[in-house]
């Protein structure tokens, strides 16, 4: 969400506010003022009362085509027709029968602040208070005309110059404030989009993160543990591989199609096991845990699996990938600490979801010992789920073992 | 959000606070117009007395809308448009008692049209449905006082139509002032609907260009040592007892660099930002992590602030500090002079916009220095 209007619209948008409010005021005064005919027809028994109850109704009309087509020839035709009205009314009101004194009366202020609020086309506060303007003028004249028609005594008409009075100083002072460098001042935009280009490099270098994570600061790590002696094929194999991701490629804007890429595509056929991994015809189009399976044959850990792993078809290919690179932290994570050779693998889809649970019966850890600069629960696992609006929960006990549960909606990118 | 739950200062804050002197204005006239009545119909007030206890209300109304619409007490809460409203109200009863009897006339009374001057004034501040509430119970309350004063008026005509009467300035201001916050609000929310439309695309051609950038500084956190080094790994035929070591302590270099690019937050990325393209110290301090808990509009009005201050001179330095004292976090923004230091009430803008996204905030300025103390309870 952006905060506010930007200085471009605000005088566009302020005018046609202004307006809208102007013509809810009209409608409540040519309401009233047809309330009070009607009474007038119905409880007195006056055929006047129909005339002004038709005259009010008549403005009424006019206007909502002013406010609906905001066009010069509507709002003419309402100022004309609308003085038109006022006079009919000055000489239905002025009649002695009412015990009026002058023109300054109620009753013909309601249709005449009804014409100062024409609102009117174009947008902007001169253009504005030229509308109002004439609607006052010809209201005035019309109230004129009307008084010497029926032969009584004219005088201002108190509430509607106070209408008018009350439009001039809400429409100056609109244009007046408007004018000041406010709303550039504060660049509350410009901040907006700061702030969301900041997120997206945020979650871009949280998928960074997670990516080095998972190649050099694994290859690191293999090699420290592996300590003096040949090279592990697999882990030159996997450095190779690594390398000329990380230099060469746009992994970062690819990562999306990572689990897609040839390479890895080969890199699992080559690590096919019959016993570990399902490979069904389904599976060959639908995303699959390419890379669960191969971090767990590099690191010598038996993947026994439960589920049908077709369930991930109903994932979008980067959500199936974040989902993958997430699992394969958890069985690498399960080879280095757990202390065991084998782990369990379940996948399910239930309520729109797509659970993978990754359990071992190995030594187990305190979630709130794990060391602060260990990473890889947090960013290779929790970030990249979170960021598929997914969960991960965790459950350990110390010699009992560890259940990873990765849950992620369907669908997704 | 929606129209019903939002008013012009949520939805449009400068706006908000630009309509700050209306409401002064609105509160004189109205009391202008009720000294103007009461003298015009002062052949009718039968209690002196009570006559200007109404004006003292009136003008008690008006003071208390437009102290309480100042940028410094936003935000403008619905308690105080009934406070308002309640004392204009009270204002049109004592008018009524002074006129007791012998009010011959109802359109000279000053109650309907001084309710809704101050409703109209108080319209950026409110929902559309609390300023037609208001104007609706207002006019109801009126009604009872035409019912009063119907005996004695000069006219012979049915009661429905002198209520009608009386409350066409009150009803038609108020649904002026209901038509202005539906209508800006909604002007606003078409706006922002608008404008997020366009920042989607616009992400979609950000996206490229950031992930590049993002990657290549990941690599040159990498390529001083740790690539070279993998690189030297891959073609030999073993590995040395020296390799184990050095492989342990890039492991550990690289994992300490890769957590304090994870516990960065947004807040440290702009200080980065300024930093860089403002050429001042700008210094964050969250231990916790506690920028990530402001919501999205709360980040926009606090990036508005630090890149205003940091922008023309305005200070030298910048230090943020964030801390949680429960159940609210503090931000605390120190900034010191620059050559066109910041001035009260450029700051009280801001500190205004933050209100209006649920923060609390306080300015204080010395001739030394700037500080902006925002509070806020997480979601």
């Amino acid at each position: 969400m952006t905060l506010g209007l930007p200085g471009h619209l605000a005088r566009d948008s302020m005018s046609r506010a202004l307006a809208h409010a102007g013509h809810c005021a009209a409608w409540v005064c040519l309401g009233i003022g047809a309330l009070i005919s009607l009474i007038g027809a119905v409880v007195n028994a006056d055929p006047a009362g129909w005339a002004g109850a038709a005259l009010c109704g008549a403005m009424a009309l006019l206007l909502l085509l002013v406010a609906r087509f905001d066009s010069v020839t509507f709002t003419v035709l309402y100022l004309v027709a609308g003085a038109g009205a006022v006079l009919a009314a000055t000489v239905l009101v002025m009649d002695p029968a009412y015990g009026f004194e002058s023109t300054n009366n109620v009753l013909l202020a309601l249709p005449r602040v009804a014409l100062i609020l024409v609102g009117g086309a174009g947008v902007g506060t001169a253009i504005a208070i030229t509308w109002g303007t004439l609607g006052y003028g010809l209201g005035l004249a019309a109230t004129f005309l009307g008084a010497m028609i029926a032969g009584a005594t004219w005088a201002p008409n108190l509430a509607a110059g106070m209408a008018f009075g009350i439009f001039l100083v809400v429409r100056i002072y609109d244009g007046v404030t408007r004018s000041s460098d406010q709303r550039r001042e504060t660049g509350l935009h410009r901040a907006s989009q700061q702030n969301r280009e900041l997120a997206i490099r945020h979650d871009y270098e949280l998928r960074a993160t997670a990516r080095l994570h998972d190649t050099a600061l694994s290859h690191l790590v293999a090699i420290a543990a592996a300590g003096s002696g040949p090279v592990d094929e697999r882990l030159r194999e996997g450095i190779r591989r690594d390398l000329g991701l990380i230099v060469g490629r746009d992994w970062a804007t690819e990562h999306a199609h990572f689990a897609d890429e040839p390479g890895r595509n080969g890199a699992a056929a080559r690590a096919g096991s019959p016993g570990s991994r399902p490979a069904d015809a389904a599976t060959q189009t639908a995303p699959t845990l390419e890379q669960t399976f191969t971090a767990a044959e590099h690191a010598g850990l038996e993947l026994r699996v439960t589920g049908d792993l077709a369930v991930l078809g109903a994932l979008g290919p980067g959500r199936a990938a974040a989902l993958d690179q997430a699992a394969a932290q958890c069985v690498i994570n399960v080879a280095r600490h757990a202390g065991v050779g084998e782990a369990e693998l379940a996948i399910g889809f239930a309520g729109g979801e797509v659970t993978v649970a990754v359990m071992d019966s190995g030594v187990g850890f305190d979630e709130s010992e794990v060391g602060e600069d260990r990473i890889g629960l947090r960013t290779s696992v929790r970030a990249r789920i979170e960021q598929e609006d997914g969960t991960v929960r965790v459950w350990s006990t110390k010699g009992i073992g560890t259940t990873v549960v990765l849950t992620v909606p369907e669908g997704g990118r | 959000m929606n129209r019903i739950r939002l008013s012009q200062q949520e939805a449009d804050p400068i706006g908000g606070i630009t309509a700050a002197w209306i409401v002064t204005i609105g509160a004189a006239l109205a009391l202008g117009t009720a000294v103007v009545q009461t003298v015009a119909h002062w052949r009718e007030v039968v209690s002196p007395v009570a006559a200007i206890i109404a004006l003292g209300l009136v003008a008690v109304a008006g003071i208390v809308a437009a102290v309480s619409a100042t940028p410094q007490r936003a935000p403008f809460t619905t308690e105080r448009l009934w406070l308002v409203v309640g004392l204009a109200v009270a204002a049109a009863v004592a008018e009524y008692v002074s006129t007791i009897g012998a009010n011959r006339m109802l359109y000279d009374d000053f109650g309907s049209i001084v309710i809704g001057m101050l409703i109209l004034a108080l319209a950026p501040y409110c929902t559309w449905l609390s300023l037609l509430a208001a104007g609706l119970l207002s006019a109801a309350v009126l009604s009872f006082l035409v019912v009063g004063s119907a005996m004695a008026t000069a006219v012979d005509v049915p009661i429905a139509s002198l209520i009608a009467v009386n409350s066409a300035a009150v009803l038609s201001l108020s649904a002026a002032a209901a038509g202005y916050s539906y209508a800006i609000v909604d002007e606003t929310l078409a706006w922002q609907r608008k404008a997020n439309r366009a920042a989607l695309q616009r992400d979609a051609e950000l996206r490229a260009g950031i992930a590049r950038s993002v990657q290549q500084s990941q690599v040159s956190v990498l390529g001083r040592e740790v690539l070279p080094f993998l690189a030297g790994v891959m073609p030999a035929d073993r590995i040395s007892v020296d390799d184990a070591d050095h492989a342990r302590e890039l492991a550990e270099t690289l994992r300490h660099a890769l957590k304090a690019g994870i516990e960065s937050t947004w807040l440290d990325d702009l200080a980065a930002n300024l930093q860089l393209t403002r050429a001042i110290d700008v210094v964050v301090d969250d231990p916790s992590g506690a920028a990530d808990d402001l919501a999205s509009d709360q980040r926009s009005a606090l990036t508005a602030l630090l890149s205003w201050l940091s922008d023309s001179g305005r200070t030298t330095a910048i230090e943020v500090v964030l801390a949680i004292d429960p159940p609210r976090h503090r931000i605390t923004i120190r900034a010191v002079n620059g050559a066109a230091p910041p001035t009260r009430r450029e700051l009280d803008r801001f500190a205004a916009v933050a209100r209006a996204v649920a923060l609390r905030a306080e300015v204080a300025l010395t001739g030394e220095n700037v500080k902006v103390e925002v509070t806020h309870v997480p979601d």
